[in-house]
């Protein structure tokens, strides 16, 4: 029997493990704990190690809003600490270099902005966006 | 043993429904109308006429006659529609052709294209107007990320829902930004056409949509399209208060209980359908309309025009209605913001009949022509009318 979840085809999947379609499992009183946001329509917790593994993996690629899409997704596991320990490793790792990145970004961004041309100097103006925009032409394209 | 709660009545699954495709619906249109507002009113809409497909056959000269114009505009509509036509055609060819892979890396790359370049220019617009004091590293990077992250949403099946719906409506938004900034007869013209390509294309028989749609079911798979799909409601009855007919997927082998939950109950026409591990009558349907988007190369949109019932039974409203409606929208604000609510209130109205239509026949039916008419209707009204009536009642204190 194919999984059709898997099918990267599809962009709408069942998960087989929807209560919606599996009621037996409810009323036999097993509670699956679901391990994304989305509950039910979201990834079963089989799928979920590969997939948090390769956010965060992918997120080391200057890419800190994937760790935080990663947090975000797989938030229950975050709150119950008693789920999935590789999971949960995983998921600390994303968290804690989202903000570690945003905090640097983030006193950077501002240090530039406050900052201006006293703390700067000439590099202020050439680095400041709306000038590399003239400069390069970058709103003329629409 | 789980104790059912009241089993939810038909007022809150149905418009719970409704609200969850209504309420992307607008918030498009009020980011589009935000941003138009915004960025509009140092220019004067008639003075940046752009170059692009749309404008090929004619480009609109506020000096020109009104006749002139509506020639003007026609043929521009004609020519976009055309090439909409050609390019849906390629896209039923290339489907039956099962090059899927291909479709799929096309859809990201559009994707990449529209919240890359079309996104940057526009939040480049907004920092110039704000003169937002932020440097170039800091915005590349936020770029960046925000760019590949909605590439992987509009890629990945399995990502956030959250994010995925948000990442379509901002592209839905984009896009219907670059539309108004057309000339304003075109617009017009190209949305009515529009409308009526989308009547065309889903119902005749020979349409490239309808050809899509079957195409899809009878080999029961996906389109890869930018579709935005409300989220489904997850009930927790075992199935009795689903209002559609489900597709029941392969069942896992530790589920075991294959024969009487086989049963799928669509509680509207209360039928019960039974089915094994092969899948019942499969329920997605799509149709296709291919939108251009950029006016360097052809890039193209794959997005999903029309209306629909998902495999969960959720609502699917394809891209392309997010962006036609807010282009009108957005057009209706480049005005005056009476003809935003009248055209709001118009485009939703036609939403409304369209969804209780699909209720009634259960196939994809257009999304664009009942909300469109109805939204150029209402423009026109409003502004002959309407407007002349309000300004002379509040100028004189009567009313308003």
């Amino acid at each position: 029997m194919e999984n059709d979840s898997r099918n990267p085809n599809s962009s709408i999947t069942i998960d087989e493990t929807n209560p919606l379609t599996s009621p037996s499992r409810r009323r036999s009183g097993h509670r699956v704990e679901w391990p994304t946001i989305d509950g039910p329509l979201g990834l079963s917790p089989e799928d979920s190690l590969p997939y948090a593994r390769r956010f965060f993996k992918l997120g080391f690629l200057c890419l800190p809003f994937l760790w935080a899409i990663n947090c975000f997704y797989f938030w229950p596991v975050l709150r119950r600490p008693q789920s999935d320990p590789l999971l949960r490793r995983y998921l600390f790792g994303s968290a804690i270099g989202f903000l570690l990145f945003t905090a640097i970004l983030l006193s950077w961004a501002f240090t530039f902005a406050i900052g201006g041309d006293h703390l700067f100097g000439h590099v202020w103006e050439e680095l400041v966006m709306y000038n590399v925009a003239d400069r390069y032409g970058l709103t003329g394209w629409m | 043993m789980d104790q059912n709660p009241r089993p939810k009545t038909i007022i809150e699954t149905l418009g719970e429904e409704i609200i969850r495709i209504i309420t992307p619906v607008s918030i498009c249109m009020l980011l589009v109308v935000i941003l138009v507002s915004v960025l509009n009113t140092d220019s004067s809409s008639n003075a940046t006429t752009i170059s692009s497909m749309a404008t090929m056959a004619y480009a609109e000269n506020t000096s020109d006659s009104i006749w002139d114009k509506i020639k003007g505009a026609l043929l521009n509509s004609l020519v976009f529609v055309a090439v909409v036509t050609a390019v849906t055609f390629l896209l039923v060819l290339l489907f039956y052709l099962r090059c899927t892979k291909f479709l799929k890396y096309y859809m990201g790359f559009s994707a990449f294209l529209v919240l890359g370049f079309m996104g940057g220019e526009i939040s480049l617009l907004l920092i110039q107007y704000f003169s937002f004091p932020i440097d170039c590293i800091t915005f590349g990077i936020f770029l960046f990320n925000f760019t590949v992250v909605g590439v992987l949403a509009v890629f990945m099946s399995k990502m956030a829902i959250f994010v995925t719906q948000s990442y379509l409506v901002v592209i839905g938004m984009l896009v219907a930004y670059w539309f108004t900034l057309l000339p304003e007869w075109t617009t017009w013209m190209l949305l009515i056409a529009m409308s009526l390509y989308d009547l065309a294309a889903v119902l005749l028989p020979g349409g490239p949509l309808r050809l899509l749609v079957e195409l899809a079911m009878s080999r029961d798979e996906d389109i890869p399209a930018l579709v935005y799909e409300a989220r489904p409601i997850v009930t927790d009855d075992s199935g009795l208060v689903q209002r559609r007919v489900w597709r029941e997927g392969n069942l896992s082998e530790n589920q075991g209980h294959s024969s009487n939950e086989g049963n799928i109950v669509d509680a509207e026409q209360g039928r019960i359908l039974r089915e094994d591990s092969e899948l019942a009558a499969p329920l997605i349907q799509h149709r296709i309309s291919v939108r251009m988007n950029s006016n360097e190369d052809s890039s193209e949109n794959i997005a999903l025009e029309g209306i629909g019932l998902g495999s969960s039974g959720a609502i699917k409203l394809g891209l392309g209605d997010f962006i036609f409606y807010s282009v009108l929208v957005g057009r209706a604000a480049m005005y005056d913001f009476m003809t935003v609510y009248a055209c709001y209130l118009a485009i939703i109205a036609g939403l409304g009949v369209t969804l209780i239509l699909l209720a009634f026949y259960r196939k994809a039916l257009p999304a664009l022509p009942f909300s469109i008419m109805l939204g150029v209707l209402f423009y026109l009204l409003t502004r002959l009318l309407l407007e002349v009536f309000v300004v002379q009642c509040s100028v004189n204190l009567l009313m308003f």
